[in-house]
């Protein structure tokens, strides 16, 4: 789920930006710390969307640093068990196969696929329908429901399943029929 | 509140989950003789009969021995079927038990209380906790069916894996760091072990053969499970679902339960005997135990103090709202206990009012006595200033200690008549006199106070 949040942090900026466009260089420096980045609580932030507001620099004794506390709007994505995602899929082995849905890692285990899809192995390994007519593998679009997650200081790790009504493949042309 | 469908509830409960359980010892021989099922049922189905029970009460009424019955009830305790509640106490504070379980045995006390002996013993009482049944009942009959629908259905499962070397456990959330670059199985992290994926112990039974074999076996076992479950306890769930609306019989802790009991009994004897009873066990009773309320032991003290006003304003509030149950009320209840006690101050206290009174009726007594005697005494001064008033002058010197002016004869002898007065009144104490002579001195002329504090 994404949320539209307030968050803070504290910026430390080399004195070699002080000048004109001090406000910018912070802004950039913030960007490219912490999009991306994954707090246990948050989530992933995956867009800052604008600045709050920079409180007053404090210089750092000995180094010149300033340090700044940033207040940013920010997009987050944290997934929550029972939520649907679409993701696509990286892996396929025997044990089940893996998924992003941008930042987040999914594992889906084999007992939580249908019982009627049968892993393939060989060089593209795939889960298949005994008619062949969808077929999971590699680069494959799926839709999930996330059954568990595990969430770290730095890492959301979540486990889905396919095996209910409407998840499974959606880009596969067979899968429409 | 009726105990009655609750009470069905445990007996059923007891019946579906605690028929075959065991109370013993692991270390105990397995014999026939120490087979010791159904127990369970039936100290349950002693409990429903009861309220709050001493054990050793219970264990001779169940004829069963009370480190048995202990083991038993300690094994509701950790399921939350049964409270229990141990304190130390002398005998007096067992009355209270005694005298509350009389109350709701038959509004009437038993002869029980002499065999306790004046020692300090813990005892340890217990009581069913029908709010808390109801919800373990219920949570565990939900419990026992999403095991069952999950595993059936596979679903919102975490797959959980098991290396067979070196027996270390893992879930489907760690499978990230167990994917291996080599093959397509996960790998153990301490010995590079190739993960099982561990299925259900249910399926694990017959595992033997082909997996789809298995599967669908274990897909009906388990369909069978469910439809026995839902069938055979079908009775226990009516009965949850006809509790479900009811308000819970609810005991309160042992304190306040015995306090309950015993002020209902009160109101319906009305008597002093239930009165009495309590109040005796009051001073030791609570002295002995913590008690949660811990307002009543601060009335108690007040109860052999002084402070009469306080208390006897107490007492007569709680004279009239004394049928009242509430847990709230019953701290009223305690002062009325000491009715009697704060009766027997007021007595005194209407002797200290009557001692005031007659200290004012004497007082005006002997004003008048003495206006009376200052008449006379003007009289008589008048017949010695006629007569001779050296005399008068030389008689009254002796007699006084301190310096006289002539002009004090005559308050002289008022003062000597004065002196007489008091017995006459009042007991003669001297505070009383000095009293008397200052309103004196504020009821006649000032001189006459001024000699007095002068002599």
């Amino acid at each position: 789920m994404f949320f539209h949040i307030v968050l803070e942090r504290n910026m430390q900026l080399h004195p070699r930006h002080f000048g004109r466009d001090l406000r910018e260089k912070l802004v950039s420096k913030l960007m490219k710390d912490v999009e991306g980045t994954c707090s246990g609580r948050h989530g992933f932030v995956v867009a800052i969307t604008g600045i709050e507001n920079v409180g007053k620099g404090l210089i750092r004794d000995g180094t010149g640093f300033v340090t700044f506390p940033v207040k940013y709007q920010c997009v987050v994505f944290r997934p929550f068990k029972g939520e649907i995602l679409e993701a696509v899929v990286t892996m396929v082995n025997k044990m089940g196969f893996f998924a992003e849905a941008g930042p987040v890692q999914i594992f889906v285990s084999n007992h939580l696929i249908p019982d009627d899809m049968e892993f393939q192995s060989g060089d593209m390994p795939n889960y298949t329908t005994s008619d062949g007519s969808v077929k999971i593998q590699k680069e494959s679009e799926v839709r999930l429901k996330i059954i568990g997650t595990r969430v770290d200081a730095t890492e959301i790790f979540c486990i889905g399943t396919i095996k209910d009504d409407f998840l499974g493949v959606i880009s596969d042309p067979g899968a429409a029929s | 509140m009726s105990v009655e469908p609750f009470n069905r509830l445990v007996k059923l409960a007891a019946r579906a989950f605690y028929d075959d359980i065991t109370t013993k010892g692991e270390n105990q021989p397995k014999t026939g003789r120490s087979d010791n099922r159904g127990i369970a049922v039936v100290v349950l189905d002693a409990l429903t009969r009861r309220q709050w029970v001493r054990e050793e009460d219970l264990a001779k009424d169940l004829k069963l021995h009370s480190k048995q019955l202990r083991r038993t009830l300690r094994f509701f305790e950790e399921e939350k079927l049964v409270t229990r509640d141990h304190r130390r106490e002398t005998a007096k504070g067992a009355k209270i038990y005694s005298a509350a379980i009389a109350a709701t045995a038959d509004g009437q006390q038993n002869g029980r209380e002499g065999e306790e002996k004046i020692k300090l013993h813990t005892h340890s009482y217990c009581c069913l906790d029908y709010a808390q049944i109801y919800d373990v009942v219920r949570y565990r009959l939900h419990r026992m069916k999403k095991k069952l629908k999950d595993e059936l259905e596979n679903k919102n499962t975490v797959q959980e894996y098991i290396c067979p070397n070196c027996g270390k456990r893992y879930t489907a959330l760690d499978a990230l760091r167990l994917v291996s670059p080599e093959d397509e199985y996960f790998h153990c992290e301490s010995c590079n072990g190739e993960l099982v994926a561990e299925s259900d112990k249910l399926a694990a039974q017959e595992m033997g053969d082909g997996d789809d074999n298995a599967r669908r076996r274990r897909r009906e076992k388990l369909k069978d499970m469910l439809q026995k479950m839902e069938e055979q306890l079908k009775p226990l769930m009516d009965q949850l679902s006809r509790v479900k609306d009811l308000p819970s019989p609810e005991f309160g802790n042992l304190h306040a339960w015995e306090l309950r009991a015993n002020a209902a009994v009160r109101a319906a004897n009305g008597d002093s005997s239930a009165n009495d009873s309590s109040k005796s066990s009051q001073g030791l009773g609570f002295g002995g135990t913590p008690m949660p309320f811990v307002g009543e032991t601060k009335v108690e003290v007040a109860f052999s103090g002084i402070e009469e006003k306080g208390e006897d304003i107490k007492s007569e509030n709680a004279n009239s709202p004394m049928k009242v149950l509430p847990p709230w009320m019953i701290k009223q209840g305690m002062n009325l206990t000491k009715e009697q006690r704060g009766e027997v101050k007021q007595e005194s206290k209407m002797e200290g009012t009557s001692a005031a009174d007659e200290y004012v009726k004497a007082y005006y007594a002997a004003l008048l006595q003495r206006q009376r005697e200052q008449e006379e005494a003007a009289k008589r001064e008048q017949e010695l200033l006629n007569t001779n008033i050296s005399n008068g002058l030389n008689g009254t010197f002796e007699r006084q200690v301190g310096l006289k002016s002539k002009r004090d004869e005559n308050d002289e002898d008022e003062n000597v008549e004065w002196e007489e007065a008091p017995p006459a009144g009042n007991t003669g104490e001297n505070y009383k006199v000095d009293l008397n002579v200052q309103a004196d001195a504020s009821g006649d002329d000032d001189e006459d106070d001024i000699d007095w504090e002068e002599g």
